[in-house]
């Protein structure tokens, strides 16, 4: 095959198999960097190294999270006027999204576990926190829409329309979580503040989100192509479900086939 | 357009008028949520004056939820949202007379929940402008969302369980923002009611003017 | 938890769910393109979608 597709590598081609190679190729100086080279924090102590992947995980979500949604706004205001419908947009949007929850339950998990040694407790009613996990839950709803079997277009529009309200959603629910927080617990916010990073653990820091950077530019890539090949599996057995039903009909022969 | 809004309305409020669904089923049942949480919280009385505004807000939460599900099943069943599309009215018009519908609905929903939570959490109202001014804020936050999110589950298979999971996480900062409010008009909290209310007066807008921009698209078949 | 097993637990935990994330989608992939019979019939319709920032 010229462009890179066969039999064993169905959504692979030169071009993201290179990316897939590096991605794994920069996972492991990132572990060496993160787990062994970089030093442990004088305040955080080893606690510190869950930053690493913390960081780059909420980075990626939220970038996933934006990328969604500019791929929505294209395909609401270019569908009209293409052919296909500009479905490719609606499948950018889809398998961003699902990256993007991907790197937000490891935000969450990592956040959680870093929460546990330095502030002695898992779950905090902080602002980022709780519209972290407010976020979570609105995107794996905005899933939840696109799995549910109807007409592509009309819930392609839906999820588009969906994706757009949430990101509006975004800055409203932060906004109202934070004033809900300093109003009335000035102290809980002390607790979250950041850790000045530099020397050796600002570069590891850097790397690490360049290298999860690659891992989820390889995941949405595939991933994209999944949903088109999802799409494809779903035309074809329309199609044969339409012909299995027209057979029938001209089988029985008296039109009580006639249901469709 | 305003005539169009109400006539819109006036259609969803006769046809709830006559099933009675709100009254008969929906306001029983968040009465039984209210009990429900006093179980919960062991009848503890401090507890339950200190949360009554918060727990009011979920039950209507819940309840209104309820009512945004079945407007929209009444629109999908009868294949409204068909004839209403061959219709020469505008989209804006549904969107608005849904949202009026919805409102009177919760604000009714509302009224006969308040008393119950006075009498049963054993609550005082303490600044009576503030208490209204918050619930109106919040039905119009919470009935122009729903109409939103309604409208984006409706026809779908599974939208009895995708409703919810798609609204609550909207009507998060409203919920915030109305127990907040309440629990000043309320007397125990002193402090920001006013700037709650006029969050959910934002967020109500916000929503408005997404949902005129976006209603069309969602109503588009195929 | 001690620190380093806190970290171990977290890094352990990344890993994993991005693994099996990652292997669901190439394995769903070949799945589905194995059933389409891709590769051998409806390969450049596929080709040409195959490219998320090529406009078809």
């Amino acid at each position: 095959m010229p462009g890179g597709t066969n039999s064993t590598e169905m959504t692979a081609t030169p071009a993201t198999r290179v990316l897939g190679i590096s991605a794994v190729a920069a996972t492991a100086p990132m572990i060496l960097l993160g787990l062994a080279i970089s030093p442990a924090d004088v305040v955080q102590g080893e606690a510190v190294r869950m930053l690493y992947l913390h960081v780059p995980s909420i980075w990626v979500a939220y970038g996933s999270f934006v990328l969604t949604s500019f791929s929505s706004l294209l395909f609401l205001a270019r569908s009209k006027r293409r052919p296909d419908g500009g479905r490719h947009y609606d499948r950018l949007a889809g398998s961003a999204a699902e990256i993007g929850v991907l790197f937000t339950a490891i935000t969450l998990i990592t956040g959680m576990l870093w929460g546990k040694v330095t502030w002695g407790t898992y779950w905090q009613w902080d602002a980022r926190l709780t519209t972290t996990v407010l976020l979570f839950v609105t995107y794996l709803g905005y899933l939840a829409l696109r799995r549910l079997p109807a007409d592509p277009m009309v819930r392609g529009r839906r999820a588009a329309v969906m994706a757009l309200i949430s990101f509006i959603n975004v800055p409203i629910v932060h906004y109202s979580v934070d004033w809900w927080r300093t109003l009335h617990q000035k102290a809980s916010l002390s607790v979250g503040r950041r850790p000045e990073i530099t020397g050796e653990m600002y570069w590891t820091l850097l790397y690490s989100v360049l290298t999860v950077t690659i891992i989820a530019a390889w995941l949405t890539v595939h991933r994209y192509r999944v949903i088109r090949l999802e799409e494809l599996r779903d035309e074809e057995n329309l199609e044969m479900l339409i012909s299995s039903r027209r057979n029938e009909k001209t089988a029985d022969g008296t039109g009580h086939g006639d249901t469709t | 357009m305003l005539a169009e809004v109400l006539l819109l309305a006036r259609k969803d409020l006769q046809i709830e008028w006559r099933a009675k669904v709100a009254l008969g089923q929906v306001a029983p049942l968040t009465l039984l949520i209210v009990v429900i949480f006093a179980f919960a919280l062991d009848a503890n009385a401090p507890l339950l004056e200190l949360g009554a505004g918060g727990l009011y807000w979920v039950a209507i939460l819940y309840g209104g939820t309820l009512l945004t599900q079945r407007s929209f099943e009444l629109e999908t069943e009868d294949g409204n949202i068909d004839g209403f599309r061959m219709s020469p009215m505008k989209v804006h018009s549904l969107f608005l007379g849904k949202a009026l519908a919805l409102f009177v609905q919760i604000g009714l929903l509302e009224i006969v929940l308040g008393p119950v939570i006075l009498l049963f959490y054993d609550v005082q109202v303490a600044n009576w402008a503030l208490l209204v001014t918050a619930g109106v804020a919040g039905t119009m936050a919470f009935s122009v969302c729903g109409v939103l999110w309604g409208v984006m589950a409706a026809g779908l298979r599974v939208r009895a369980t995708l409703l919810p999971l798609l609204l609550v996480p909207v009507l998060a900062p409203v919920l915030l923002a109305g127990s907040r409010a309440f629990e000043t008009a309320l007397g125990v909290r002193a402090d920001a009611g006013w700037s709650w209310t006029s969050l959910m007066f934002v967020i109500a807008a916000v929503h408005t003017v997404v949902g005129l921009g976006t209603f069309g698209f969602l109503l588009e078949e195929s | 938890m001690s620190e380093v097993a806190t970290v171990a637990t977290g890094w352990g935990l990344t890993f994993v769910a991005v693994a099996t994330y990652s292997l669901w989608v190439v394995r769903r992939g070949r799945t589905i393109g194995r059933e389409l019979g891709i590769g051998d019939v409806g390969s450049t319709d596929f080709q040409r979608d195959a490219d998320p920032r090529t406009d078809p």
